[in-house]
C-alpha cells in the first residue's frame, strides 16, 4: 500500500504540482488548495484537449474551404460551359437552318420578296429570336428583305462582315448599331450560284436581347456578373461593373480554346473568381465573374445554418461537463492517494517509533534490572539472616540494608521516570525547550551501552544556545536515532562528539560526528530513504533515518550527511529558533 | 569437606557484595571482583572453583572475560549473569564454554541449584 500510494502520488507530481514531503498533513492540504488544483486542472486538461481541437478545427477548415472552393469552382465551371453551350447551340442551329434555307431555294425564289417573307414567318416561328431576313447578291446590295425596317437596296459591299462571309462561308457578327440603330448581331451564310459564276449572302438578324436572355440564365448573386466581350474588349451584352452594351471593358479577356478557365480577379476591393468560355463560330468570350467569399466561408457556412450552432454548442457543452467531471474525479483521486501516503507515513512513522521504543526499552530493562538485582539481593539478605543464622539481628545492618533497598528503589524511579519523559509525547507539540538539555536526556539513555562498550561520548555543546520553539518528543527521537546510529557505527572504544552551536540568526545546529567506518558514497544518496539500511541484517529497520528526515523537515528544518568511508560520519541538523508555520 | 571456592565477577558493588554474602551463607567461600581487569589477577592468585560472572561490564564484554578465563584454566566452570535471556545469550555461552546463565534478579535457590550442578560437573 505504501509502494502503490508513492508510485500514484509520483506519476501524479509529473503531471501536477502536488504538495512538497514536507507538506504532509491533511490539515495543510485545505479545501482552497484542491479548488485551486481543480481550476489548474481544468484548465490544464481544457488546452492539452483545446489545442488539438483548435489545430483539427484549422486544418478541417482549410481542407473545407479547399473542397468548397473546388466544389464551387466546378458548379461555375459547369454553369459557364452549360450557358456557353446554349448559345453555341442557339448560333449554330440557326446557321444549319441559314444554310438549309440557302441550300434548299434557288436565289431565283429568295430573291422573291413574298417567298422570302413567308420563309422568315416560318423561320421565326420556328426559331424566334429573329428579326429580319434578307439576300444579298455578289455585289453587296441587298436584293429582298423582310423584316420591320426598309432596307432594301441598301449596298453592304464595304463592310467588313460582308468580305469576311464572301472569303469564309459563313460569319456571326459581333453586336452593333447599323442601320437599325439598336443593337444586334447577325448571322450570315453564303451561297454559291455555280452557274452564275457568283454567289450570293442570305442574312438573319438576331437582337442582342437574345444573347442577354441566355447569359441570364447563369446562377448569379446580387454582386455577380456576367457578360460577353468580342475579341477586342468591347460588350457584345450589359455588364454589371463594366459598362452598356458597346462599351469597351477595362479586362483582359483571354480565348481559352477548349475549357473554361478559372482565375481570381479584384474589382472593387473584392476578390472575384473570373470564368471565361470562348462561344463557337464567333468572336465573343463569355465572362463570368462570382464573389467568392458569401458562399464558401467556413463561418458563413456555419453562421448560415442554426443547427450546425446548436451542435458546436452542444459539444462545447458536452467538452465542459467532461472536463468537469475528470477534473473532480483526478482531485478526488489525488487527494485519496495523499490520505493514502499520510496513512502510510504515520504507520512508517509509528513503526519506526516502535523499533526507537524497542531498542530502549532493553537498553532500560536491562538497566533497571539491576536495581531490581540489589533489592532482591538485599531483601534476600535481610531475611536470610533471620531465617538461617542464629546470630542476633543487627539493627545498623538492617537500617543500612533498607537504605540500599530504598536507594535502588530511587535508581528505577529515574529510569522510569525519564521513560516516561519519552512515552508521554506521542503528540506534536510545540513548546520552548533547551536542546542540550534535550541531548543530554536522550544520552541518559545511552549511558550504559556506552560504557560497557568503552565508547567515548563527548558533549560539546554551546552554553548560550538559544532555546528554540520545536517538539521536544519529536526532536529526542531525532537524536536518539542519530546517536544510535553512531554507536552502532563505531568500534567499541571508539569516539562520538556530539555539538550544538548557532548556525546563523534563524538557525541552531546539532552536529553528530563518529570515528566509525563512514558511510560508502554510493550509499549516502540514499541514506534517507526509508527501509535503506547498511546495517547487518536482522539489525536495523531502515526506518530510522528516514523518520528522522521526515520530522526534520516537518519541524522547518534540514538534516544533512557528510561521510568518508574508513574515517567516519557527521550528521548536522540544522533546526529554527522559531518553529515552522510560526 | 572443603568450601567450594566462587568468585563473583559484576561492576554493581552492591549486588555483587550483597549476593556474595547471602552464598556464604549457604555455605561457600565467595569473593568479589568489581571490574573485568582484575578477573584474571585474582584467578591467578586464588583459583575459585566457580565463577559468576555478568555479561555487560564496563569496557568489556563478559564473553571476552569468560573466554579468557578459559583460557586460564578449562576447569573453573563460569556462570553468566544478563539482564535478559535470549537466543542469542545462550549461543554466546555455549560458544564461550560457560557452564549456563542465571537471569538477575537473581532467585538464590535457582542459582545454588546451578552452583551445585556446575560442582558436580567439575568433579566428573
Amino acid at each position: 500500500m505504501i509502494n502503490w500510494a508513492k508510485r500514484k502520488l509520483a506519476f501524479l507530481s509529473k503531471i501536477l504540482p502536488l504538495s512538497g514531503p514536507d507538506e504532509k498533513s491533511e490539515s495543510a492540504l485545505s479545501q482552497d488548495r484542491y479548488k485551486s488544483l481543480r481550476i489548474r486542472l481544468f484548465f490544464l486538461i481544457a488546452a492539452l484537449a483545446g489545442v488539438p481541437l483548435v489545430v483539427i478545427i484549422i486544418i478541417g477548415s482549410v481542407w473545407l474551404q479547399g473542397a468548397l472552393r473546388e466544389d464551387f469552382n466546378n458548379q461555375l465551371k459547369g454553369n459557364i460551359e452549360s450557358t456557353r453551350q446554349s448559345i453555341d447551340f442557339f448560333i449554330e442551329e440557326r446557321i444549319s437552318a441559314l444554310r438549309f434555307l440557302a441550300s434548299s431555294n434557288s436565289f431565283g425564289q429568295l430573291s422573291d420578296g413574298k417567298y422570302l417573307n413567308d420563309i422568315f414567318i416560318n423561320f421565326k416561328r420556328e426559331f424566334g429570336e429573329l428579326v429580319d431576313l434578307g439576300l444579298i447578291d455578289s455585289k453587296g446590295v441587298q436584293v429582298t428583305y423582310s423584316g420591320p425596317y426598309d432596307l432594301r437596296g441598301k449596298n453592304y459591299s464595304n463592310q467588313d462582315w460582308f468580305n469576311a462571309v464572301a472569303v469564309r462561308g459563313v460569319y456571326v457578327s459581333d453586336v452593333f448599331m447599323g442601320y437599325r440603330k439598336f443593337p444586334h448581331f447577325v448571322i450570315a451564310v453564303k451561297k454559291e450560284l455555280p452557274e452564275k459564276g457568283t454567289f450570293c449572302i442570305l442574312r438573319a438578324t438576331i437582337d442582342m436581347a437574345t444573347l442577354n436572355r441566355y447569359i441570364s440564365t447563369v446562377n448569379l448573386k446580387s454582386k455577380d456578373d456576367a457578360f460577353i466581350v468580342n475579341r477586342v474588349g468591347i460588350l457584345q451584352t450589359q455588364s454589371r461593373y463594366h459598362g452598356n452594351v458597346l462599351d469597351t471593358v477595362n479586362l483582359e479577356v483571354p480565348r481559352p480554346k477548349e475549357a473554361v478557365t478559372l482565375s481570381e480577379v479584384r474589382q472593387g476591393g473584392t476578390t472575384f473568381i473570373f470564368g471565361y468560355a470562348t462561344i463557337k463560330n464567333s468572336d465573343w468570350t463569355m465572362g463570368v465573374m462570382v464573389a467568392p467569399t458569401a458562399q464558401t466561408s467556413l463561418v458563413n457556412l456555419l453562421a448560415s445554418d442554426i443547427a450546425a450552432i446548436y451542435l458546436v454548442l452542444l459539444l462545447i457543452s458536452l467538452g465542459i461537463f467532461a472536463n468537469i467531471r475528470i477534473t473532480v474525479k483526478v482531485v478526488n483521486w489525488i487527494r485519496e492517494a495523499e490520505l493514502e501516503r499520510e496513512e502510510a507515513i504515520v504507520q512508517t512513522h509509528h513503526t519506526g517509533r516502535l523499533a526507537s521504543i524497542g531498542r530502549l526499552a532493553a537498553g532500560v530493562a536491562h538497566e533497571i534490572n539491576n536495581p531490581l538485582a540489589i533489592i532482591n539481593e538485599k531483601a534476600g539478605l535481610m531475611k536470610d539472616l533471620m531465617q538461617m543464622t542464629d546470630a542476633p539481628i543487627d539493627r545498623d545492618k538492617f537500617i543500612g540494608l533498607i537504605k540500599a533497598i530504598s536507594d535502588s528503589v530511587h535508581r528505577c524511579r529515574t529510569i522510569t521516570h525519564r521513560l516516561l519523559g519519552f512515552a508521554r509525547r506521542m503528540d506534536i507539540q510545540h513548546e520552548e525547550i533547551d536542546l542540550n538539555d534535550t541531548i543530554k536526556e536522550v544520552i541518559e539513555f545511552l549511558d550504559k551501552e556506552v560504557l560497557y562498550r568503552n565508547i567515548g561520548l563527548v558533549t560539546r555543546l554551546k552554553e548560550d544556545l538559544p532555546r528554540i520553539v520545536s517538539d521536544k518528543g519529536q526532536l529526542q527521537q531525532v537524536f536518539l536515532n542519530i546517536i544510535n546510529n553512531a554507536i552502532d557505527a563505531v568500534k567499541d572504544g571508539g569516539k562520538i562528539v556530539v555539538s550544538s552551536e548557532v548556525k546563523n540568526r534563524n538557525m541552531v545546529r546539532i552536529s553528530v560526528q563518529d570515528n566509525g567506518q563512514g558511510i560508502p558514497k554510493d550509499a549516502v544518496k540514499s541514506i534517507f530513504e526509508p527501509f535503506y539500511t547498511t546495517k547487518g541484517k536482522g539489525k536495523g529497520t531502515g526506518l530510522g533515518l528516514s523518520i528522522s528526515y521526515g520530522i526534520v523537515q516537518r519541524l522547518g528544518g534540514d538534516i544533512s550527511i557528510e561521510s568518508e568511508e574508513g574515517s567516519g560520519s557527521t550528521f548536522s541538523i540544522d533546526l529554527p529558533i522559531r518553529a515552522a508555520g510560526q | 569437606m572443603a568450601k567450594a571456592k566462587i568468585l563473583l565477577v559484576d561492576d554493581e558493588v552492591e549486588f555483587a557484595s550483597t549476593l556474595a554474602e547471602r552464598l556464604n551463607i549457604r555455605g561457600y567461600e565467595t569473593s568479589t571482583v568489581y571490574t573485568a581487569d582484575a578477573v584474571l589477577e585474582r584467578i591467578a592468585g586464588n583459583v575459585p572453583d566457580i565463577v559468576i560472572l555478568d555479561l555487560k561490564m564496563p569496557g568489556a564484554s563478559g564473553v571476552d572475560i569468560l573466554k579468557d578465563i578459559k583460557k586460564f584454566n578449562q576447569s573453573i566452570e563460569v556462570i553468566l549473569l544478563t539482564g535478559h535471556g535470549s537466543d542469542q545469550c545462550n549461543s554466546e555461552c555455549q560458544s564461550g564454554g560457560a557452564f549456563d546463565y542465571i537471569m538477575k534478579p537473581v532467585e538464590i535457590e535457582g542459582l545454588t541449584v546451578k552452583i551445585d550442578m556446575a560442582l558436580k560437573k567439575k568433579k566428573g
